[in-house]
This record gives C-alpha cells, sequence and structure tokens, in this order.
C-alpha cells in the first residue's frame, strides 16, 4: 500500500488530524446540537447513581401535555408520564423548563443539561442526528387549518382536495419545530412562515397574514373545539400517508436509559389516546 | 261474516279519512319528540311497510306506461296535452327554481348571522370531538382512479331490461315500457290483436294491492316518521333557523299553493282537495321514496280528484321517477343560506345560475337516496367557491326532515302539472263528488 511507504510522523499527522476533525464536525455543522464531552458517558447506571433524571420541556405550555400552574407545579399527561417513570427507575425527577422552542428541547438533551426531553416532541431526520429517540408513545396524523374561501378560489369548483395538495401560498407553523421540516418537505412551493406559538399561527390564519397552518391532527381538532366559529370560515383537513411520531428525546450517549424507556413505554401502551387528550383538552 | 261485514267497510272509511292520516302525522310527530326509547323499535315496521310498498311498484310501472303509451297514440290523450304537458313542467321547474333563490337572498338579506350562531354552527360542523372535513394523502401514487360513470343518456338505456328491474332502477325500466309500449301499440295496429287486455287486468290486480296497502298508511306513518324525527333535537332547528324557516317555509308555501292549483284546474273545493290530496302526501312523507308515492298518487288524481286518468298515467310515472322539484328547491336555498353564511354576495347572473344549476343538480340525484343525494349539491356549491365541505355536515343533520318535504313537494307538484295540462275528466255538470 503507498501510504504505508511515508514515515511514520507523517502517518501521526494524519492520525491526529482526522481525529481533530471529527471531534469539530458536529461543533461546526450546527452548535447547538454538539455534544458536551463531561456528559457523554451518561447512561442508566449515572442518572441511578445521581438518583435525579433531569426532563427537559418547553417553557410555554402544552396543554394537556404540560402546563405550569400559578404555584409554579406542572400538572399534565407528560407530567403524569414522567412521574410514573421514575418510579420505575426508582429516581427524583427534576423538570427543565427553560427549552423557549421544541428545538431548543432538543438542543438540551444534546448538550447534556437533560438525560431525557419529553414535551410532545416529534422525531425528524436533523434530530434524530443528535440524540436518540425512544419508540413512539403516539402517533399524530399532520393536519392543515385552511381558509375555505381561499382553497375554494384555488380549486376552481374542483374539490380542495388537489388545490391543498399542490398549495403554493402563505402556510403558518410554529418556528422551531418539527413542522417547519415537514411544511417544507411536503409544500416545497410554499412560503413557510414561522410564529413563535401556537396561537400567534392560528391569530395569523384569522387575520389572514397566512391562508392555511400546518400541524399535527390533535392541535387541530383542538383548536375546533375550543372555538368552534372557525370551523365556519376555515376547513380542517388530515393528511392521511403524513405522521409525527411523538417520543421522548434520550441522550445520545444513554444506551441502556433508552432500552429502558422503551420497556417502560411498551407497558404503557395506552397511556397516550387521542380521543382522551382531546376530550381532557375540551373539560378545561 | 254478515255482522262483520258493515264494520269492515266502517274500519277501511276510517281507515282511508284525511282525518286519520292527518292525525298519524300528530302521533308520529308527538312520538318522535317524546324521546322515548321504544321509538326506534317503529323501524323495522316502517321497513316492512315501504317494502310492501316497493313489492308492486315495477310490475306497475311495466303495466301502465305501455297503456299509457297506447292512450297517447290512439288520440286519447292528444298531442295539444302533451304539448301543454311539456309546458307546464317547464314552467313548474323555472318558478320552482327561482323562488329557491331570490326568497332566500331577500331573507338573509335582512336576517344575517350573529356570532353565537355561526359558532354553534361551527360547533355542529366538527361535533363534540372537532371532527375535519377531509382526510387524503399527500402522496397520489397508488390512490385508485375511480371508473369513469355511466354517462347521463347511456345510464337511461336498459342494456339488460331483467337486470334493471333487480336492481330496482327504475328510469331504464321506464324506457322500455315506453319503447315496449309504442311497439306493442303498432303491432295491434298491423295485426289487430295485442297484450293490453291483459295488461289492464295486470294494472287493475297491482292497483288493488294498493288499495290494500293504503289500508296500512296510519301504521305506516307513524312507525316511518317517528324514528326520523326522534334524533333530531330542538337545538339544530334554532341553531339552522335560518336554513330551516326558508326551506320549510317555503316548502309550505309551494304545498299549499300545488292544492289550490290542483282544486282551480280540477274545478274543486280547495278542502276537499285538500282532505284528499293529503294522503299521498303524507305517504311522500312516511316513505321518503317517490316512486313508491305512483300508484297512490294515480289513484288520488284519478279516482277522488277527477283528473284526466290518460295524462295521469303517462306523465306522473315519468315525472316522478325524473323531476325532482323538492330537490331544486332544496340546493337552491342550500346554496344561498351557505352563500350568506360566508358572506358571499351573489349577482343577477349568479342567481340565475344558482337556479340552473340546482335544476342539473337535481337530475344528478335520480337513482340516488338518502344522504348520497346531497352529493351533486357540491356542483352547485363549487363554482361560487362556497365548500361542499361545509354544507354537507350541516344539512346532513337536518335531512331527515327535509327527505321527508323533498319528497312531498316532488309528489305535489309533479301532480299539478296533469292537472294543468288536461284538467278534470269530467264536465263542470258531472262534479259532484259525495263527501266522505
Amino acid at each position: 500500500m503507498p501510504f504505508l511507504q511515508h514515515s511514520p510522523a507523517f502517518i501521526l499527522f494524519c492520525a491526529l488530524t482526522c481525529a481533530l476533525l471529527t471531534a469539530l464536525l458536529p461543533s461546526v455543522s450546527d452548535p447547538g446540537f454538539a455534544a458536551d464531552a463531561e456528559n457523554a458517558a451518561a447512561d442508566l447506571t449515572s442518572i441511578k447513581a445521581a438518583g435525579v433524571l433531569r426532563i427537559a420541556i418547553t417553557h410555554f405550555d402544552i396543554p394537556p401535555f404540560h402546563t405550569r400552574q400559578p404555584d409554579g407545579a406542572f400538572i399534565g399527561k407528560d407530567i403524569e408520564f414522567a412521574h410514573e417513570l421514575g418510579d420505575a427507575l426508582k429516581v427524583k425527577i427534576v423538570f427543565v423548563d427553560d427549552p423557549p422552542t421544541f428545538d431548543a428541547v432538543v438542543q438540551t438533551v444534546a448538550k447534556g443539561d437533560a438525560d431525557i426531553g419529553l414535551s410532545k416532541l416529534s422525531q425528524t431526520y436533523d434530530r434524530v442526528a443528535y440524540v436518540r429517540f425512544s419508540e413512539p408513545y403516539l402517533t399524530l396524523r399532520h393536519a392543515l387549518l385552511y381558509n375555505r374561501a381561499v382553497v375554494s378560489r384555488i380549486s376552481n369548483g374542483a374539490a380542495p382536495e388537489e388545490a391543498l395538495r399542490a398549495f403554493a401560498g402563505n402556510i403558518g407553523v410554529i418556528g422551531a419545530s418539527a413542522y417547519v421540516d415537514f411544511a417544507t418537505a411536503d409544500y416545497p412551493k410554499a412560503k413557510i412562515v414561522p410564529f413563535p406559538t401556537w396561537e400567534a399561527t392560528i391569530e395569523a390564519l384569522k387575520s389572514g397574514k397566512v391562508d392555511m397552518v400546518y400541524r399535527d391532527e390533535f392541535e387541530v381538532r383542538s383548536i375546533l373545539i375550543h372555538e368552534p366559529a372557525l370551523h365556519v370560515e376555515f376547513g380542517a383537513a388530515v393528511l392521511s400517508d403524513r405522521r409525527s411520531f411523538l417520543a421522548m428525546a434520550i441522550c445520545d450517549t444513554c444506551v441502556k436509559l433508552e432500552e429502558f424507556i422503551n420497556y417502560f413505554i411498551a407497558q404503557h401502551p395506552r397511556a397516550y389516546l387521542l380521543d382522551e387528550l382531546l376530550s381532557v383538552q375540551y373539560a378545561d | 261474516m254478515t255482522k262483520l261485514g258493515p264494520f269492515l267497510k266502517a274500519l277501511k272509511r276510517w281507515l282511508n279519512h284525511p282525518l286519520t292520516v292527518l292525525g298519524s302525522v300528530a302521533i308520529a310527530l308527538v312520538l318522535g319528540t317524546s324521546g322515548w326509547h321504544f321509538v326506534d323499535s317503529l323501524r323495522p315496521i316502517g321497513d316492512l311497510y315501504i317494502a310492501l310498498l316497493q313489492m308492486c311498484v315495477l310490475p306497475f310501472l311495466l303495466t301502465t306506461i305501455p297503456l299509457a303509451v297506447r292512450s297517447a297514440m290512439t288520440g286519447a290523450t292528444n298531442a295539444v296535452v302533451i304539448r301543454s304537458l311539456a309546458g307546464w313542467i317547464v314552467c313548474a321547474v323555472v318558478v320552482v327554481a327561482m323562488i329557491g333563490v331570490l326568497v332566500p337572498v331577500i331573507v338573509f338579506h335582512f336576517v344575517p348571522f350573529d356570532g353565537s350562531t355561526i359558532a354553534a354552527m361551527g360547533a355542529l360542523v366538527g361535533g363534540t370531538a372537532g371532527k375535519v372535513d377531509l382526510e387524503f394523502p399527500i402522496d397520489q401514487s397508488g390512490s385508485s382512479i375511480g371508473a369513469a360513470a355511466d354517462s347521463g343518456l347511456l345510464a337511461l338505456v336498459p342494456s339488460n331490461i331483467f337486470s334493471a328491474l333487480s336492481t330496482n332502477d327504475t328510469m331504464p325500466v321506464l324506457v322500455f315500457a315506453a319503447i315496449f309500449g309504442t311497439s306493442m301499440v303498432v303491432c295491434e295496429r298491423r295485426s289487430g290483436r295485442s297484450l293490453f287486455s291483459a295488461l289492464q287486468s295486470l294494472h287493475d290486480a297491482c292497483l288493488l294491492i294498493f288499495q290494500w296497502l293504503n289500508l296500512l298508511v296510519p301504521i305506516g306513518i307513524i312507525a316511518l316518521i317517528a324514528p326520523q324525527i326522534a334524533p333530531l333535537g330542538p337545538r339544530v332547528y334554532i341553531v339552522l333557523a335560518h336554513f330551516s324557516y326558508v326551506f320549510f317555509g317555503l316548502s309550505a308555501a309551494i304545498l299549499m299553493l300545488s292544492i289550490v292549483i290542483l282544486a282551480v284546474a280540477l274545478r274543486l273545493d280547495v278542502p276537499l282537495t285538500f282532505a284528499r290530496f293529503s294522503r299521498p302526501l303524507m305517504v311522500a312523507a312516511a316513505t321518503r321514496n317517490t316512486l313508491a308515492c305512483i300508484p297512490i298518487a294515480i289513484e288520488t288524481m284519478t279516482r277522488e280528484l277527477r283528473a284526466s286518468p290518460e295524462t295521469c298515467e303517462l306523465y306522473i310515472p315519468v315525472g316522478f321517477a325524473s323531476l325532482r322539484f323538492g330537490t331544486i328547491l332544496h340546493f337552491a336555498v342550500a346554496t344561498m343560506f351557505v352563500g350568506a353564511l360566508l358572506g358571499r354576495s351573489f349577482s343577477t347572473g349568479d342567481i340565475l345560475m344558482v337556479a340552473i344549476l340546482s335544476v342539473a343538480g337535481s337530475f344528478a340525484t335520480l337513482g340516488i337516496s338518502g344522504a348520497a343525494a346531497l352529493v351533486p349539491l357540491a356542483g352547485v356549491l363549487r363554482p361560487f367557491g362556497l365548500p361542499y365541505e361545509l354544507a354537507f355536515p350541516l344539512l346532513v343533520i337536518i335531512d331527515p326532515l327535509v327527505h321527508m318535504v323533498r319528497i312531498m313537494l316532488n309528489v305535489a307538484v309533479n301532480c299539478i302539472i296533469p292537472a294543468l295540462a288536461a284538467g278534470s275528466r269530467l264536465p263542470q255538470a258531472a262534479l259532484v263528488i259525495p263527501a266522505e
């Protein structure tokens, strides 16, 4: 082999250069998801030894998944599920609620500031590159809420499905969420407009800044239950072949923790049921 | 047996009395709104009654149409009457369609929708579970392409008459009966022989069966109407008040007008016409099947109201099978209702187009019944940018009641056409009908 004919010093130089590049590459491509070297070895054993499982959730409420009460305590389906997981692990649960976005929850886990993220997180190609994901605990189909008049005009007398498939107007999504990626992939001709919150996204739809919003069927159906008047002006559609796999983000080194969580999820197959979530939301 | 004879006659008279029919409707409405669970168990009785009525409809049509064709070709129903029929058909279609668009435009202009009504309607659309309007895949690959439907004219041709008979496909049966009747008349002229006397016997036998079944009309009305009313709570009518008031108000006006026109055309008293014509109307409401009403409509028109039997027997089967005046009115009012709900204004051209599309849409419902008959409404709404996905869930809630009224309108308006075209079969002096 020709490279074996080089001097040992040259081979050593090449090896060190490769090692350095490999170490730097993730932080160059996306510093937000860079792993913290100190936490690289974190896994089930170290978590149990510490007696604490740090769980990242978004700073904003996502009822009925998690909501902060006036006294600062959290309630919701995610919170109940987290405490049950803590009981199974025999550790205390600590919530890390700084992340301002869904992506930030994943970044928090990737950086090692939390062991897992449990905040209605969807798996995406980008996120999978930086953290592990558990098996999905809930699968939701993607959904649209659209301005009926605009879509009817585009349909030109035909059924609205085709106009919705090839929509090229403004689509509102929550910024730094998985739906930015989903909408970009499904609607390459449309202009994807991010908003800081779901409430702001809905307001943009009402005010006509966007003609359609893109999220999952739970959130779309939920808004129709809470604001039924919207259903007259705005239509709702489910994309039957597009799904969000809601799963826990797990630190990249936590192989055994992932195994434990997957077993825990398998033991709780009915922890999250769409109709039950909608009825809880409705009861609120 | 001799003692039973008068009792049975009295029972028959009582069962056929218009007040008994109207009383049955009142009982059905009371039961339907009572909330009693047993009301739903009346459905099998109602289904049995419809099955009995439908049992003889096709044999009746197969005998009636050739006889009517013979009557037309041998001069009993002359060309003037046929031209007059065509004229009154056009008149009736135009009047119903224009009323259906103009009255809602005026009403919805002066009675706009308020926020709470819109919210309540939104809740009706999605239900308590926030149901979505559509589900479809983004990727179309692998989705099946539906077989092309038969074109309108091709669907009328009975390539296999036995298949059409076995599937209750009425229009091809009517086309076959008309062609077959024509050929029978031609054969009769050539050879002097025909089956018409046998057909007349079969026709009379069918009519007799229908007369027997007419004794069950009060039971049929109660068993069919009460379970239809039961699921509809009063809230539905409040939420859909704009549509309900206009559609039911217009329908009532057209039904009353039809009775007055019948009375004038047949030179009868209005109360008497109302009393006798209420029976086919109530059977229409109960069965929600226009074709099942053909025999009772012909019987009422020719025997009780003394309309020209030749004209009635020629027109009523064809008219009942092909002209759906109730659907025209329903589609026109529904389109203006959805337009008003979404704040869409209609120009004069739009209004005319809604009327034309409502008529075209009514033809698209031929052979379809139930909620599926609402599907052609999409073809009326969408050209104006109005979403069918919004209209359907609202209209389907109230459709059990609207369906009854649609069929009543089909029967009423179709019955005035032969009356206007041919008038009474008796001279003025002979028009003394004994009161029952």
